[in-house]
């Protein structure tokens, strides 16, 4: 941890702390998935993880939201802090919870509804919004993911109709319409073309000055081009953590050197 | 060495042959199974046309539109059958809907891990009990209770309310449509909580899990994301169960009360086609009264034809 965090460069002492990850490990049953994991996201700032398949990462953000709780059999230990407040603690609500942090999957995941239900389903869970002003939170939660002009004729048409990228946008546009602190994307363009990718990639880099967004990704290309901090992972341990590009141009740990130079994955 | 040589090849040339022939003689035996039961389907249609002709002959249309059921004046209706057919399976679905897509929700969303198993197994067996047990169980058991203490209190309440009243009039039997419908509600349940089960797995983890990371609540999660999701495996699930239930004989029988009459009430004993051919058939003595008999099992073949069709296509359409 120590050491980890002399890495950080001095600029970053500007920053601010969002999250804090203190020795989190996470267990499928028996299996350790994480195996004490400690590090900082910080706010309006992307955070990549990286790292070969099943080395954690997805793990590490289903506990940042707690829908490993989904489970019986998955637990973690540790602590998560979210300003200051450590949500794997048994009295967080996880409904408010992941009514701060949003997240978005791997493969677009539209519920089978309108356009615009699929935005209002979110809001009215957790408040009463009368329905003008429904309208226009709607709309703002879509232009905001850079869907809107393509949606904006077509909101009572279902969710599903859109094309795969489309319905990706849309899935952003429901997790910030509820206002949340923190996004969580895990892969979000690896079901998508790459003009899909591209739209997301942009999509990314506007809503960084907003949000805490942590995101995984298995593109070493895309952590390159849309994230502040790069996080890497390796068989449930946190090996380096620091600017993405020290990361990329100067990785300290030769584990790391390996993967970003594409030697193994 | 050569002898060795030549015998073992005489041999496998010998074994290829006899394999190739138990091939063939395979190959027939599993089409000649298959050919048994689409003959079967064929011939079950055809000898209940054979068998109805007389009596579609002689009542034409009218058959379908009569209520009369008269052994004795040789007159016959099916309007009656058909009418019961319908509303005791239409009770059915009312009960039987509601609460097998409850047990799939609990089987599939918060059901413990441990106790999946043992309940999937449950409703199995279910499934498996004769209907004859259902039937008794009906008659011996439901009937009595229903006469002593549902029926009177639905009298005494919904009968008392204008328009739907009229259902709950007359007085309480025990038997009639309302218990068949009720007893054909459990039978139902085993075959439309396996498919809802079946569906409501079909949904991706990911889309579940994009509902509860919204914040949302397992019932809305439910109500709002998983039964939209599904919602034309389930109506080819509940066809399945009206199939089942148009078709239902024995437990039927048991507990109708086998009146050849159409009432508003529920309350009141009726008839369905199934319960009519199983009661009847012994006691048909002209050829008119027969054919009759066929007749209606003619139109039940083709009820139930129809629904499981359109339960087939709507399940088709999931996969």
């Amino acid at each position: 941890m120590e050491s980890k965090s002399m890495q950080r460069p001095a600029a970053e002492a500007a920053e601010v702390e969002k999250i804090q990850i203190k020795d989190l490990r996470f267990y499928y049953e028996d299996y350790e998935a994480l195996k004490g994991v400690t590090l900082t996201l910080h706010d309006k700032r992307v955070t990549a993880f990286i790292g070969p398949s099943g080395c954690g990462k997805s793990t590490l953000l289903r506990v940042l939201n707690r829908i490993y709780a989904l489970y019986p059999r998955q637990h973690a230990t540790g602590e998560v802090l979210l300003d200051g407040r450590n949500l794997l603690s048994k009295d967080i609500h996880v409904d408010s919870l992941r009514a701060q942090v949003g997240m978005v999957f791997q493969k677009p995941t539209p519920f089978p509804m309108s356009i615009y239900d699929n935005i209002a389903f979110g809001i009215r869970l957790h408040e009463r919004v009368p329905g003008s002003e429904m309208d226009d939170r709607v709309e703002s939660a879509l232009r905001r993911a850079a869907l809107w002009d393509e949606v904006k004729d077509k909101l009572k048409a279902s969710g599903l109709s859109l094309s795969g990228g489309q319905q990706q946008r849309l899935c952003i546009a429901r997790a910030i319409a509820i206002k949340p602190s923190v996004l969580l994307l895990d892969e979000p363009a690896s079901a998508l073309d790459p003009i899909s990718t591209a739209k997301i990639e942009e999509l990314i880099a506007e809503l960084a000055s907003d949000f805490c967004i942590a995101i995984v990704t298995h593109n070493l290309q895309q952590a390159a081009r849309c994230s502040d901090y790069v996080a890497f992972m390796y068989l449930g341990e946190l090996i380096e953590f620091g600017p993405t590009e020290r990361i990329f141009s100067n990785p300290g740990h030769p584990k790391t050197v390996e993967y970003v130079t594409g030697r193994f994955g | 060495m050569s002898l060795a040589l030549d015998k073992s090849l005489r041999s496998a040339a010998a074994r290829s042959q006899s394999s190739s022939l138990m091939d063939r003689i395979f190959s027939a035996l599993v089409l000649g199974s298959t050919a048994i039961v689409l003959l079967s389907l064929l011939g079950v249609f055809v000898a209940l046309a054979v068998g109805a002709w007389p009596a579609l002959q002689k009542f034409g249309f009218g058959f379908l539109v009569t209520e009369v059921w008269n052994p004795v004046t040789a007159q016959f209706g099916a309007v009656a059958p058909i009418f019961g057919t319908l509303v005791t399976s239409l009770v059915a679905m009312l009960i039987g809907v509601p609460i097998s897509i409850g047990i799939a929700i609990f089987m599939t969303e918060l059901c413990p891990d441990r106790l999946r198993r043992p309940l999937g197994i449950a409703i199995e067996l279910l499934a498996g009990i004769p209907s004859i047990i259902y039937g008794i169980w009906g008659l011996f058991v439901l009937a009595p209770f229903m006469q002593q203490h549902v029926q009177p209190l639905l009298i005494d309440t919904l009968g008392e309310l204008p328009i739907i009243g009229n259902l709950f009039q007359g007085p309480p039997y025990g038997i009639g449509i309302l218990t068949a419908g009720l007893v054909l509600g459990i039978m139902v349940l085993p075959f439309i909580t396996a498919v809802a089960r079946d569906v409501f797995l079909t949904v991706p983890a990911m889309v579940r899990e994009s509902a509860y990371g919204i914040g949302a609540t397992t019932w809305e999660v439910v109500w709002r994301v998983v039964i939209p999701y599904c919602k034309v495996g389930l109506l080819g699930g509940v066809m399945l169960g009206l199939g089942r239930a148009l078709g239902e004989t024995m437990a039927v029988t048991f507990v109708i009360g086998n009146a050849h009459r159409i009432s508003s009430s529920i309350l009141a004993p009726g008839t369905t086609i199934s319960a009519s051919i199983a009661n009847e058939f012994t006691e048909a003595t002209t050829d008119i009264y027969t054919s009759s008999l066929v007749a209606l099992g003619l139109i039940l073949f083709f009820i139930t034809f129809v629904v499981l069709s359109i339960s087939r296509m709507m399940l088709r359409r999931l996969r």
